[in-house]
């Protein structure tokens, strides 16, 4: 027993002493240690080295060193261009330390509202466009007039359009980190393989689906084609927005308030009913692999199993590397419009910051020229000057989804920012609907749709 | 046989002959069922990452890809990560049988009014869900300044846990009273009839705490989530999130993370469980 | 009780005395958060801007909210469901697991692994088994000539579907049984055996009586951790197809986080608290029909 009393003592003074030592109430730390760890990456088979810097402790407040905290949703790979970026500032300015706080995926913004709520944000916060309008109206973000006046930053150095989702009623409050359109994948393998002629830029629905239809083979008749025509995101409800503008209609009015006569119009069942059709009458569609999935988890295009696949930009990189894909790109095709729809992240200065004039200048920095030279191998730059500098403005691949700016139609959320409690649900619930059921009545389910979304408005207004 | 086993556990619970084949078939069978999603997992870490969902399945990709757990464990400082959660770990092990036992003895044992209304008060913090009070939570230790520390993660645990609690007072009310009362009468204090009569006798459930204590803070997610903010303070499950980022998800690099962070909670099962194996069946008291 | 007893009184201080390590925690970092979030269910809450008072108006909502209701009936049927099914099942694997043979080890720790792995990752092993094309189990259907489902794509199968990825967890019940086994003295099943009695009617008259207290902690333990099922419906499904896995807590989730209404969230939370405390008590009151203490001492 005495051994027991002895160990259980032993190891209660390491817990005490684990848990007094960890929590590191800064004191008078004359010097902040910044550790710097070098990892070479592999990304599946190129090297590249990184750098991660980490700052064990927050530099005390009143010393010269000025920490400012970088809030970021994105994971993974995506990480380390932020930690370049990073590096390369602090570099440039040894009395600021840009503390990188990211949480990959959901997780991002229930953390965010966390701190926000208890006014402990991070000073440099980056968020999605649909979640723009209600963080500004709610006052988490500073208007930046003031910041670029001072800083000398201009913002016209972005291509077309990028500006806009980062403004409310005028007023700038984020800048742009990156963005994407949606574009037609579709591998060379399979279109040569079957004789097919690649699709054009100016490509209808008739196209898409004469061309999908081309290329489904059921080769032994079970049921189940070998390749697909066309894979396509399921029940994704913001990039059906797509589907939606290029039939020429709308899923809610300008003034944002009404469902009814837009999300059930004539307009947006045809683009609802030529989706599920694709699915399900012609069959030139996988049937989604994962609802819950972004995008709905098929890998149909990725093992070569379908011709090609309408999705953003973001798993290109994956499918450069991929043996089984010879990659082209082509914008989606117009209905009766040519439309597409952005979806974008940007950065801004939380209203809570005690370092404006850091946060500020670090802002510009990092959505700015400099940055974007990093942020161009990532994904698709922001600032004009870079693009056209590094050819990508006239590569066969990026020119595609940097050309689609010009085709840009505003997302539905602009006009209401109730989107995600009211149109979300409901149009999902939708597009469930019609992608698992065959003999669903499309208006019948758009008009349930409509009321419901008009209900909740109602309710939320 | 065995001669470590004490006789009268051999002949009753100790199958021979046929039942033994019998029970081996069984437990076989079982571990199998239980085996196929973690043999998926293995083979689906060694895939290149366009195998994982291929059609038809791929069952062991070839050449099976070794480097993605060098990958993996590399692309983001998993050793800090694994030294953090192992701090917590310990931390909140020692804290909660150290609390716990005192608090579950107290709830077994001893009777004082409004006894009852507050086990049913102990019982019902655990019936809140985490969303709701993880913000209130939160300003409460902003507001102390315990943010970006250990603090929230390991301190909470010296002060007891529902869960752990009400396991040890199931487990100690399981002793016969006569045991206890021999004490006393021998002029033993309560802390003496925690050292010498109830502790040795519920070995198991005390690691059956440790077992939960450690794979709980091991696992934990949302606690480091919002209350860690600096990426050298992550912890594991936090390195494992950033798998799945927004857009992507890196799913043989998920696996082949998933697999090595489950190796600690596994072995010190594995230790651990082996004090059912030697837990004391008492035939009597002997002090 | 009019006046206690010196010795009453001593003992209700030191049972005081003991549990005050708990009673500080929950003033410090339980009672707060609950109260808070109390006061907020009571409020209007972005998490952005200041809490506004509403008054009853989000209990009110409760009533004309239909995703409530399904949310509830799913997560009602889904314990019903599970919660037996994981009492019986960790108890058989306990049973099975308990002799102390050659290895056995290695197969408490086989069963038990499964219910460590976090929750991501084994989620998504799962989804891949339940690939309603692709996946093992209908593979191996298939091979039986049976058509699968579609599992996790069917409003009529999701449900059930989770069901069956939960049995995967059964090792932590199987834990507390091992423990709770340990703890029956094996002379009563000497007696019992030299009586002429067979093993199932020892596990009746003996092993379940004895486990009582431990069959009490599971069910509970049970009862209170699947009524907030949350992960595996938030990894596998988000709710779907149809809201047929919108659990509880995973609408709570969804009003706090996605749609801003924290006050609303809270009023659902704590609909769910009154809920999950009154079965509780129910269970609690029925203890003296069916839990046998060994060493019981009159409440």
């Amino acid at each position: 027993m005495n051994a027991l009393y002895r160990s259980v003592a032993a190891l209660s003074l390491i817990g005490l002493v684990a848990a007094c030592a960890a929590p590191t109430v800064p004191t008078a730390a004359p010097q902040t240690v910044r550790e710097t760890v070098v990892v070479t990456q592999i990304v599946q088979g190129t090297p590249e080295t990184i750098v991660i810097t980490a700052t064990p402790e927050p530099a005390p407040a009143g010393s010269d060193t000025v920490v400012i905290r970088v809030g970021t949703g994105d994971g993974g790979e995506g990480l380390s261009p932020h930690q370049q970026i990073i590096q390369n500032y602090e570099d440039a300015h040894p009395d600021i330390i840009a503390q990188l706080e990211p949480v990959a995926g959901r997780d991002y913004y229930a953390r965010l509202l966390t701190q926000l709520a208890a006014k402990a944000a991070p000073d440099i916060m980056q968020i999605g466009d649909d979640a723009v309008p209600s963080f500004v109206e709610k006052g988490a973000f500073l208007p930046l007039d003031e910041c670029l006046q001072e800083g000398g930053f201009d913002p016209s150095v972005y291509l077309p359009g990028l500006l806009t989702p980062g403004q409310v009623d005028g007023q700038q409050y984020l800048l742009p980190k990156d963005y994407s359109p949606l574009g037609v994948y579709y591998n060379k393998k399979i279109f040569d393989a079957a004789g097919v002629a690649y699709p054009e830029a100016d490509w209808t629905w008739e196209d898409l689906l004469a061309t999908a239809q081309q290329l489904t083979r059921d080769a032994d008749g079970d049921g189940t084609p070998e390749v697909w025509g066309i894979q396509l995101p399921a029940t994704w409800t913001t990039g059906f927005e797509y589907w939606v503008a290029a039939a020429g209609g709308s899923l809610i009015s300008e003034d944002g308030t009404s469902f009814v006569g837009y999300m059930d119009s004539p307009e947006t069942i045809r683009a609802v009913q030529f989706y599920a059709d694709l699915y399900n009458t012609h069959k030139v569609a996988p049937p989604p692999a994962d609802l819950n999935a972004f995008g709905g988890g098929n890998s149909e295009f990725d093992n070569g199993q379908a011709a090609m696949r309408l999705f953003g930009i973001w798993p290109q990189s994956g499918m450069l590397k991929n043996p089984n894909i010879d990659l082209g790109v082509v914008n989606p095709p117009a209905g009766t419009a040519r439309a597409n729809i952005l979806f974008w992240g940007g950065f801004g200065i939380s209203s809570t910051t005690q370092n404006l004039k850091a946060a500020c200048d670090f802002l510009a920095y990092y959505t700015g020229e400099p940055a974007a030279e990093v942020w161009k191998d990532w994904a698709l730059p922001a600032v004009t000057s870079v693009a056209e500098s590094s050819g990508q403005t006239t590569d066969p691949i990026k020119g595609v989804w940097i050309g689609e700016l010009n085709h840009i139609v505003p997302r539905a959320y602009t006009y209401t920012p109730y989107w995600n409690e009211t149109a979300d649900p409901a149009l999902r619930t939708a597009l469930e609907t019609v992608l698992l059921d065959p003999t669903a009545d499309v208006a019948a389910v758009m008009a349930t749709a409509a009321q419901e979304a008009q209900r909740a408005l109602d309710a939320a207004r | 046989m065995s001669d470590a086993d004490p006789a009268h556990e051999r002949y009753l619970l100790f199958p021979r002959g046929w039942a033994l084949l019998i029970r081996y078939a069984l437990l076989t069978i079982v571990a199998l069922l239980f085996v196929v999603p973690l043999i998926w997992m293995f083979a689906s870490s060694l895939k290149p990452e366009y195998q994982i969902f291929a059609s038809p399945p791929v069952w062991w990709p070839s050449p099976p890809r070794w480097e993605n757990y060098v990958e993996a464990l590399t692309q983001l400082p998993f050793a800090r990560f694994a030294a953090n959660t192992l701090i917590i770990a310990v931390g909140s092990i020692v804290g909660h049988l150290l609390s716990c036992t005192i608090v579950a003895y107290g709830f077994a044992r001893l009777r004082a009014p409004g006894k009852g209304y507050l086990f049913v008060v102990l019982l019902s913090t655990l019936m809140l869900p985490y969303p709701v009070t993880m913000v209130p939570l939160f300003i409460i230790f902003s507001r102390i300044g315990w943010i970006n520390t250990f603090a929230p993660l390991i301190i909470p645990a010296f002060f007891g846990n529902a869960f752990y609690i009400f396991l040890l007072r199931q487990a100690f009310k399981q002793i016969p009273l006569e045991l206890e009362d021999a004490a006393r009468l021998d002029g033993a204090t309560t802390l003496d009839v925690l050292r010498y009569v109830i502790l040795p006798l519920s070995l198991p459930a005390l690691a059956a705490v440790a077992i939960f204590s450690f794979q709980s803070s091991w696992n934990d997610f949302l606690g480091p989530l919002i209350f860690l903010q600096d990426q050298s303070r992550y912890t594991l499950m936090l390195g494992l999130s950033f798998f799945r980022g927004t857009t992507q998800i890196n799913w043989a690099y998920l696996m082949a993370a998933s697999l090595v962070t489950v190796i600690p909670v596994v072995v010190v099962y594995f230790v651990a469980q082996r004090l059912f194996i030697e837990g004391i069946a008492f035939t009597g008291l002997k002090q | 009780m009019a006046s206690l007893s010196g010795m009453r009184r001593r003992e209700a201080v030191a049972f005081y005395l003991t549990i005050s390590p708990w009673l500080i925690g929950l003033i410090l970092f339980t009672a707060g958060p609950m109260l808070i979030s109390l006061y907020v269910s009571f409020t209007d809450w972005d998490l952005l801007t200041a809490p506004t008072w509403v008054g009853l108006e989000n209990y009110a909502r409760l009533l004309d909210d239909p995703r409530l209701w399904q949310s509830l009936k799913v997560t009602v049927v889904y314990t019903a469901a599970y919660v037996p099914l994981e009492l019986a099942g960790g108890l058989s694997l306990a049973l099975l697991a308990r002799p102390r043979l050659r290895g056995i080890g290695i197969f408490r720790t086989l069963y038990y692994l499964p219910s460590v792995l976090s929750g991501v990752a084994f989620v998504v092993v799962w989804l891949w088994l339940l690939n309603p094309r692709g996946g093992l189990f209908n593979l191996m259907l298939a091979q039986a000539g049976i058509p699968g489902p579609r599992w996790l794509l069917d409003p009529q199968w999701a449900l059930p579907s989770l069901v069956l990825m939960s049995v995967w967890g059964w090792g932590r019940t199987m834990v507390i049984y091992l423990a709770g086994l340990q703890n029956i003295p094996a002379e009563l099943h000497e007696a019992a055996a030299i009586d002429g009695a067979d093993a199932w009617a020892r596990l009746r008259t003996i092993t379940l009586p004895l486990l009582t207290p431990t069959i009490f902690f599971n069910l509970i333990l049970s009862l209170i951790s699947t009524f907030q099922t949350f992960t595996s419906a938030f990894v596998a499904t988000d709710g779907g197809p149809l809201d047929s896995t919108l659990f509880f807590v995973l609408y709570i989730y969804r009003q706090a986080f996605q749609f801003l209404n924290m006050g609303y969230a809270s009023a659902l939370a704590w609909l769910l608290f009154a809920i999950i405390l009154a079965l509780t008590l129910i269970i609690f009151r029925s203890q003296d029909f069916w839990v046998y203490y060994g060493g019981e001492r009159a409440e």
